[in-house]
């Protein structure tokens, strides 16, 4: 009886597990490698859809784990579009070929001094500023003022009060890096990493993390990009942005065709879309809370604003070039994060 | 009807041969055949020739043993000729290659049975070579690909990687003036406690025996070993402490459970199984995860109930408790099954020589569970060491060989140093493996004899039963807090801020999270069955039967447990990306890997089950005509079921709650529900995250539940016979 009943079972899970899904026709198809928010992947998912019937997959990768897939996919690749993400990996990406790159229509309508910064590598998709999201409460309990600056980072009163994630895995921690080595020069600044680094109570993988950290009061100050924190604020975390005053950085989010697409003709159209004003709107609704690329796309007021901060003149070529992060990165994960905290 | 067998074996080869496309995705059939590669190709034509000499052997009027020897050559030849033309064509292989690889293999291998160079007959010789193919392409050439990467660079041979990741300070850190103190000193008072320890009983007068002072070497050397570890830092350092002190914890409580699970006499022990189960079914980042709100900075225990201010949690000692928290629970299964069949026979027959409870211990129970807890251990330190979620969410960003293996190809993006990172780990399993086979030796722990056995257990002393149902009431009031946790973050706004009730989260599924879900579900599902029967099969093959290689499949199977799921998920991207084994966007790449990963587990499952059964059962069933499939399914399946459905479950669980191997390979449309999770916890949409994992976690309940029932029904007959 129970074998009887076993077996029937295991007869109809068979069945179930072995009936063939409907693979989809390779035509009228277009497969994303999307590194942002998923709820933007989703969203871009569903009206790229209904604007255009191509049938539209992602899978979300954050932008360390999305270069080494593509990379392993060299010689095969799935994906079409590489959308989102760190500019930083797209342009390593970019010169070691496994990108290409091409001015798409709405080239002209872009922010000029995004598509000046980065023109030949890849396609800007937004931009947004780079710094602290602070936990005023936690601060406040702890009697600690607001850090205003990198310098103020390293200030041991801020022992285990720092979350920021680890350049190893993430853009944002690498732009944390390049910008406070762009602001003190090398040797200088990698000192002050090293004070940071005695502050820090986690590293984590991936960029979004620390703000989530903060404003849960896990930590009172996360490394982070702009965009993060307003979306937790916006999401009821007590949590807000802090430029930095000696010299606040920034990235330019990006937008690149895969070379030796699949389905090229629908990622070409796919990237054109993304650039209309009225896609691109779905970021600030979905998370990514930034200036989007075209200037015809009004910005939203909680944005924080680039012209109240003090950027530095970051140095996208330098910094994307493969060799000057490997070094960088390198020397960070030799020098400073194995000494013990 | 078996003497057919090579018959039906080249006629399904043929018959694949000629009307199956060779290849996927080439149009044109019937051109597309192996048979019309035949017109182009003279392997092919080696292939048909092959099948066509199996059909002639399987039919025709032939001396046993002569015709065997040919059916070897012939199957031999034929299936090298079809791996090779998969290989050199580099078209994906289809359906026709597949078979008809797959029935010229069977055809050496029942004719391996037949010439008698391989005992137990056609059915044995076939599943050795079926399990070593398999094993070959989906666990040792992925490897095999990544540690070329890890000693070629650009197609030349070098040390440079090894030498500098060994010697990278991340990787092991002896000497820097922020210690605290020097490893040298602390090694040295290790071998000088392990010296005082080792020498105690030499003081205390008695006459030094050669184990004396084998244990006394031991004993100065790991004191020195654990003394050079506590002062040091780095990957290498953090990871081995934390398997070996979470292995300890972690099998004591499983050995605890096991004995309550068997012999306590009160109420609490109905909750052992489904309790002890929860973890399990849970991806192990998501209790990391809930750890957190619990015991952070602003936990819910810790900020909010004990009104501490501490982030001691994130850290090693976090990653431990958490890891505790989830690997007991395999501790315990493999476990239970050993204390549940130990023979209270034996335990009677002691009492009755007037063995005292601490001789009865020390010769009797101490002897039968040692295989189960060094199973047990093993499991638990592979586990913890190659574990990566615990370490990157709470670890604090602290340095673990598996967090460097994945910070290594999904950051440094370099797959040299990431295939270090995973050669040390292989070494460090290796090792233990070998220490295992070391101390369990070739003693024989039979329990299940198939003579009557009429001892009932003795319930455990009402001090040591109420002790032990202490720990367990903790273990379990730690583990519904962290669900009560995780099952309400999906029920409100944000989890641990804006605690007001809403359903928004379940409703955002329905048309993300639900259809991902159910897909996942499939996929496990298609690959634990024959993961478990592959298992199962492995473990009879390598306990049961002697033949060359023996050692080397159980190994290579047991690597694929081994090797850190994030080093399998880049193998198989390097392995599986390009040319005759085109796999990738596939879902057959995502069960693959489900597969190969879940059955090691099968394997030692089905190891220590049949190493309780006595082989004059088998004996006997030969003795009575009875071939090989006959006897497996009729006498030592119908035994070791339980641990077969063990396998299987394991299998399936494993499969729905990994993520670090999976990441590499989930492909638009085929996305998995743990990867989905992890992405939506890490742009904090906790709610949403929470709401799927919960119904993850229910949904693999009520697939846990009724079949351990169904497992538990049918007990080991010996222990069902005297235990009742």
């Amino acid at each position: 009886m129970v074998t009887r009943l076993g077996a029937s079972a295991l007869l109809i899970v068979g069945l179930w597990a072995g009936w063939p899904t409907s693979p989809a026709a390779a035509q009228g198809r277009v497969n994303l490698l999307c590194s942002p928010d998923p709820a933007w992947c989703e969203a871009v998912k569903r009206d790229f859809n209904k604007a255009t019937g191509i049938q539209t997959e992602f899978v979300r990768l954050s932008s360390g784990a999305a270069l080494a897939r593509i990379r392993a996919e060299k010689a095969n690749p799935t994906f079409d579009v590489w959308f989102g993400g760190s500019g930083d990996s797209h342009w390593v990406a970019q010169a070691e070929g496994l990108l290409e790159f091409l001015r798409p229509k709405a080239w002209g309508e872009l922010r000029p001094n995004l598509t000046r910064a980065v023109d030949g590598h890849y396609i800007p998709l937004y931009t947004g500023l780079h710094g602290f999201g602070v936990n005023d409460k936690l601060l406040q309990e702890k009697q600690l003022p607001v850090p205003a600056t990198w310098k103020e980072l390293g200030d041991p009163k801020y022992k285990g009060l720092i979350a920021m994630p680890n350049p190893n895995t993430s853009g944002t921690g690498y732009v944390m890096m390049t910008t406070i080595v762009q602001i003190y020069g090398e040797e200088p600044g990698f000192e002050l990493l090293k004070a940071i680094h005695k502050n820090v109570a986690q590293y984590t993988r991936s960029g979004g993390d620390p703000s989530l950290l903060a404003g849960r009061g896990e930590v009172a100050v996360g490394v982070s990009f702009a965009n993060d924190v307003v979306e937790r604020a916006r999401k009821a975390f007590p949590i807000r942005f802090v430029a930095p005053k000696d010299g606040t950085g920034y990235e330019i989010g990006a937008l690149s065709l895969v070379k030796g697409a699949p389905n090229r003709a629908n990622a070409l159209r796919l990237i054109d879309w993304a650039l209309e004003p009225e896609s691109q709107k779905l970021g600030p609704q979905n998370g990514e809370v930034s200036v989007q690329s075209n200037a015809r796309t009004p910005v939203a007021p909680d944005v924080p604003r680039f012209e109240d901060a003090k950027l530095v003149d970051y140095d996208f070529g330098k910094y994307g070039t493969p060799a000057v992060r490997d070094a960088l990165i390198k020397r960070w994960t030799e020098q400073i994060f194995p000494i013990p905290r | 009807m078996r003497h057919a067998a090579p018959a039906w074996w080249a006629g399904l080869g043929l018959a694949a041969f000629a009307l199956a496309p060779w290849a996927r995705g080439v149009s044109g059939w019937p051109g597309s055949t192996g048979l019309a590669l035949a017109g182009r190709t003279w392997a092919a034509v080696g292939i048909g020739l092959a099948l066509l000499a199996g059909l002639g052997l399987g039919l025709g009027p032939w001396g046993r043993v002569q015709a065997g020897r040919i059916l070897v050559a012939a199957g031999g030849v034929g299936s090298a000729l079809a791996l090779g033309l998969v290989f050199a064509r580099g078209e994906p292989f289809g359906a026709g290659a597949l078979l008809s690889t797959l029935s010229l293999l069977t055809l050496a291998g029942l004719g391996l049975g037949q010439a008698g160079l391989v005992r137990g007959g056609g059915f044995v010789g076939a599943a050795i070579l079926g399990a070593s193919l398999l094993v070959g392409l989906f666990v040792v050439y992925p490897l095999a690909a990544v540690l070329h990467a890890s000693v070629a660079v650009g197609g030349r041979l070098t040390t440079g990687p090894l030498v500098k990741t060994v010697t990278s300070p991340v990787f092991l850190l002896l000497a820097h003036e922020a210690l605290p103190v020097a490893p040298g000193v602390v090694a040295l008072a290790g071998a000088v406690l392990g010296l005082a320890l080792g020498s105690a009983p030499v003081l205390a007068g008695r006459r030094p025996t050669g184990a004396a002072i084998r244990r006394l070497v031991l004993l100065v050397g790991g004191g020195a070993l654990v003394g050079l570890l506590l002062g040091a830092r780095g990957a290498l350092r953090n990871s081995l402490l934390l398997a070996g002190a979470v292995g300890v914890a972690s099998t004591a409580l499983g050995l605890a459970f096991a004995l309550l699970d068997a012999r306590s006499r009160l109420p609490t022990r109905r909750w052992l199984a489904p309790l002890s189960a929860l973890p399990i079914i849970t991806p192990a980042f998501v209790l990391g995860l809930a750890f957190i709100y619990l015991f952070g900075r602003r936990g819910s225990v810790t900020h909010g109930l004990l009104g501490l201010d501490t982030g001691a949690f994130f850290g090693p000692l976090g990653v431990a408790v958490a890891q505790v928290m989830a690997f007991t629970p395999i501790a315990f299964l493999v476990l239970a099954g050993v204390v549940r069949s130990l023979d209270a026979a034996l335990e009677e027959a002691a009492q009755t020589l007037r063995a005292t409870p601490g001789a009865l211990l020390r010769t009797v129970t101490w002897p039968l569970l040692r295989p189960g807890l060094a199973n047990a251990l093993l499991l638990v330190m592979i586990e913890s060491l190659a574990d990566f979620g615990n370490p990157l969410l709470l670890g604090g960003g602290v340095p673990f060989l598996s967090t460097e293996v994945f910070l290594a190809i999904e950051g440094r993006f370099d797959p040299h140093e990431a295939a270090v990172y995973g050669l040390v780990l292989l070494t460090l399993v290796l090792a233990l493996f070998l220490l295992q086979r070391r101390w369990l030796g070739d003693v024989s722990f039979v329990t299940i004899t198939g003579r009557p056995s009429g001892g009932r257990p003795v319930p455990l002393p009402r001090a040591l039963d109420a002790g032990l149902t202490g720990l367990f009431v903790v273990y379990a009031a730690l583990a519904m807090l962290l669900y009560g946790s995780l099952f309400l973050g999906g029920f409100v706004r944000v989890w641990g801020i804006d605690h007001r009730f809403t359903l928004d989260h379940y409703r955002g599924l329905a048309t993300a999270g639900l259809p991902v879900l159910l897909e996942t579900a499939r996929l496990a599902a298609v690959a634990a069955i024959p993961a478990a029967l592959l298992g199962f099969l492995i473990a009879y093959l390598t306990t049961r039967h002697r033949f060359a290689g023996r050692t080397a499949l159980e190994f290579s199977a047991l690597l694929s447990y081994a090797a850190p799921g994030t080093v399998m998920g880049i193998g198989y991207i390097l392995a599986f990306n390009q040319g005759g084994l085109r796999l990738t966007g596939t879902a057959a790449i995502l069960v693959l890997a489900f597969m190969f990963r879940g059955m090691p587990v099968g394997i030692r499952s089905g190891m220590a089950a049949l190493a309780q059964i006595d082989r004059t059962l088998e004996e006997a069933s030969s003795l009575l005509r009875a071939d090989v499939p006959a006897t497996l399914r009729r006498v030592l399946v119908p035994l070791v079921l339980p641990a077969l459905v063990t396998g299987l479950l394991y299998c399936f669980i494993r499969a729905m709650t990994g993520v670090s191997q999976v990441i590499f390979l989930v492909s638009p449309g085929h996305d998995l529900a743990t990867v989905l999770i992890l992405s939506w916890a890490e742009y904090g949409h906790l709610g949403r995250g929470a709401a799927l994992a919960s119904l993850l976690v229910l949904f693999l309940a009520a697939v846990l539940l009724p079949a351990e029932r169904l497992g538990r029904r049918r007990r080991l007959p010996s222990v069902a016979a005297g235990g009742g």
